[in-house]
């Protein structure tokens, strides 16, 4: 296998890394925070993806606009969905299934709505009109100003996830409400202030995720709904509970999905039509075999750290 | 086009058979035993493949010829034996026919049972779920991209069903709507037999709480594990009646969207209730249809607008609509007594 072909391989699966890791981690705060594992995410990318699309094709703006646009618009779906479907049907305590599939109707109809709306302004395919420039290049490597702009802000945002919630007051109350809900409601912390943070946050990071993901490839209806088990694969990887583990399951989803991929053709043949069900058979292997990811690891990590 | 009542009825009656199958098997696995089952697009494509397989390999012997290889250079000659075959040798496609639904109600049936039995044991409900969900696309992809089952992406046309020996088309779809309308009463019928029984009481105590069951000596995973063999095996017959009424074998079809599909029927009509499942599957049919209809005719006046896209909205906001104000569905679960409790009924 040429060296070529396995670092270009590499530097993909880094930057499918960030963007997994920043669609993951909506996933495993929401399921974490809201008790909600929602397939809707998938369409808040999407929405990210289109809201930035269209702001590029009528006006020109820079990057970090658009990033802003994509975000704020997507954080505003996620809220409305919140309001208008989850937080009505939390009230009628209806079983997580009827939750589950709530989130499959939300994400239909979101789907459709932006199905709709490509085909009235006729935006199928599209990419995100961000001038590309190659900023470094060698004979193995050719890396874009994409890749410089990916890779950082993505840590960037992880980073201030993190910052958020591990340092502000704000933070520890969705931590509360993560570990218990009504012990939460009894302490005097305002259960719903802090879930609309939560849907405003997993909405803005999803839209971000997607504009990203529309500057390289390019931006349809469907694009959500392709990459969501890929990110379902990577929050499961993070038992769906932490977030450093949820962030390893991203670049290792990423990683599998290019650089393993790139070896089993290489090796054994495997064909790249293949390359869909990685993730599926990450996310079966890992159900059935690990169900809490990588979350002992890290949890072990930070005892050590204690004792000593 | 014109707009054809009868020809729309027949389809639609085909449509609601075939999808009753799939409800109602769902309805015996989530509505009475709990059991979140969101592979239902699994186990209808394995019955669709078995299909395809069985009338690339299997007719061919039936009928006293030798299979050419369906896929490469032969696809031609191998689509035309087919097609002669089942146009001019009846029993021979009878018997095929025959065969593959017993075919896929095994497999359908062993790996239900086999999947079940390995994720009844997750850590979470829901991940049972996510597992047949995701297991269903695994299947998909591999088929794709596995030329030897159905020609990979090509799919494998030709696939007629078994009345198509009639000259008259409008005759033998009335056929075969008849026969996947018995096959659907018989499901039915079945399935209220089996929700009366003292094995539908065992799995409703098991929905209710499989702890309880399990206090009383029940092996909850194992009786789940069998009425997931039941359903499966009834959605496999589902899945060969779907790929040969519309005569091709592709993985296309089978996606998460068809999964959707019957659960919309199912929460629409009324959980652990088949009459309500049946409701159900007749009301998305009837729209399904008649929204078809309505695009059609949309498409050949000035209106541009996409109604196949409307479809998919109306149907997730009558999902939405139904899980806020009535999840019980249209018809709901009748409560189920016995003569012993009658009996102090009265007395009291």
């Amino acid at each position: 296998m040429s060296e070529a072909l396995l670092i270009s391989s590499l530097v993909r699966s880094l930057q499918t890394g960030s963007l997994y890791a920043l669609m993951a981690l909506g996933i495993t705060l929401t399921f974490s925070v809201i008790k909600l594992p929602n397939f809707a995410h998938a369409e808040y990318i999407t929405v990210g993806a289109y809201a930035a699309l269209i702001l590029t094709l009528n006006a020109e703006v820079s990057l970090v606009v658009v990033l802003v646009v994509a975000f704020v618009v997507a954080a505003l779906v996620a809220l409305l969905s919140h309001v208008v479907v989850f937080r009505p049907l939390e009230e009628h305590q209806t079983s997580e299934y009827t939750m589950l599939l709530a989130s499959f109707a939300v994400g239909l109809i979101l789907r459709y709505v932006l199905f709709l709306l490509a085909d009235t302004l006729e935006i199928f395919d599209k990419r995100i009109q961000i001038g590309q420039e190659i900023v470094f290049r060698s004979d193995a490597l050719i890396l874009t100003n994409i890749f410089a702009w990916v890779v950082p802000t993505s840590v960037f945002m992880v980073i201030l996830l993190v910052l958020l919630l591990n340092y502000t007051p704000l933070g520890r109350e969705m931590r509360a409400l993560a570990v218990n809900m009504n012990l939460a409601q009894i302490i005097g912390i305002r259960v719903e202030r802090v879930k609309v943070v939560t849907w405003l946050a997993v909405g803005g990071l999803a839209g971000i995720a997607g504009a990203f993901w529309g500057i390289q490839t390019s931006v349809n209806p469907m694009m959500g709904w392709f990459a969501i088990l890929s990110v379902f694969a990577a929050a499961i990887l993070g038992g769906l509970t932490s977030f450093p583990g949820t962030i390893l399951g991203a670049f290792v989803v990423a990683f599998s999905e290019n650089t393993l991929m790139q070896v089993l053709h290489h090796y054994l043949g495997l064909d790249f039509s293949f390359k869909p069900a990685i993730p599926f058979v990450i996310i079966v292997i890992v159900l059935l075999v690990r169900p809490q990811g990588f979350t002992d690891f890290f949890q072990r990590l930070r005892t050590n750290r204690y004792e000593r | 086009m014109t707009f054809d009542v009868v020809t729309t009825g027949i389809a639609l009656l085909t449509y609601f058979g075939i999808f009753s199958l799939m409800a109602i098997s769902l309805n015996l696995e989530y509505g009475l035993a709990g059991v979140p089952n969101f592979g239902k697009a699994l186990f209808v494509s394995i019955g669709a493949y078995t299909a395809g397989v069985t009338y690339t390999r299997l007719l061919p012997i039936i009928a006293g010829h030798t299979p050419l290889n369906p896929c490469g250079e032969t696809l031609g000659q191998a689509l035309q034996l087919r097609s002669e075959i089942m146009q001019g040798q009846p029993v021979a496609g009878f018997v095929n026919f025959g065969i593959t639904l017993v075919i896929a109600a095994l497999i359908g049936g062993v790996v239900g049972y086999g999947l079940s039995y390995i994720t009844l044991r997750l850590k979470e409900e829901w991940f049972l779920a996510l597992v047949l969900l995701v297991g269903g696309e695994i299947l998909r992809i591999t088929v794709r991209g596995y030329s030897p089952i159905i020609c990979a992406s090509n799919g494998v046309a030709a696939v007629a069903q078994p009345f198509s020996f009639f000259d008259d088309v409008r005759t033998a779809s009335v056929a075969y709507m008849l026969l996947v309308l018995v096959l659907a009463l018989m499901a039915y019928i079945y399935a209220e037999r089996l929700t009366r029984s003292p094995f539908g009481r065992l799995l409703k105590a098991i929905r209710e709480s499989d702890r309880v069951a399990q206090s009383l000596g029940k092996d909850a995973a194992r009786v789940r594990a069998q009425v997931m063999m039941i359903g499966s095996a009834m959605a496999a017959v589902a899945g060969v009646l779907f790929a040969v009424n519309i005569g091709f074998v592709s993985t296309n079809d089978y996606v998460v969207a068809l999964t959707l599909d019957v659960w919309v029927m199912i929460v629409l009509g009324g959980m652990a209730n088949h009459r309500g499942a049946l409701l159900g599957v007749f009301i998305i049919t009837v729209l399904d249809r008649a929204t078809a209809v309505v695009a059609v005719q949309l498409s050949m006046s000035d209106i541009s607008i996409e109604f196949n896209y409307v479809r998919f909205i109306l149907f997730g906001v009558i999902l939405l609509l139904m899980l806020r104000f009535r999840p019980q569905g249209i018809l709901p679960e009748k409560p189920q007594t016995t003569q012993v409790a009658d009996g102090f009924a009265r007395t009291s």
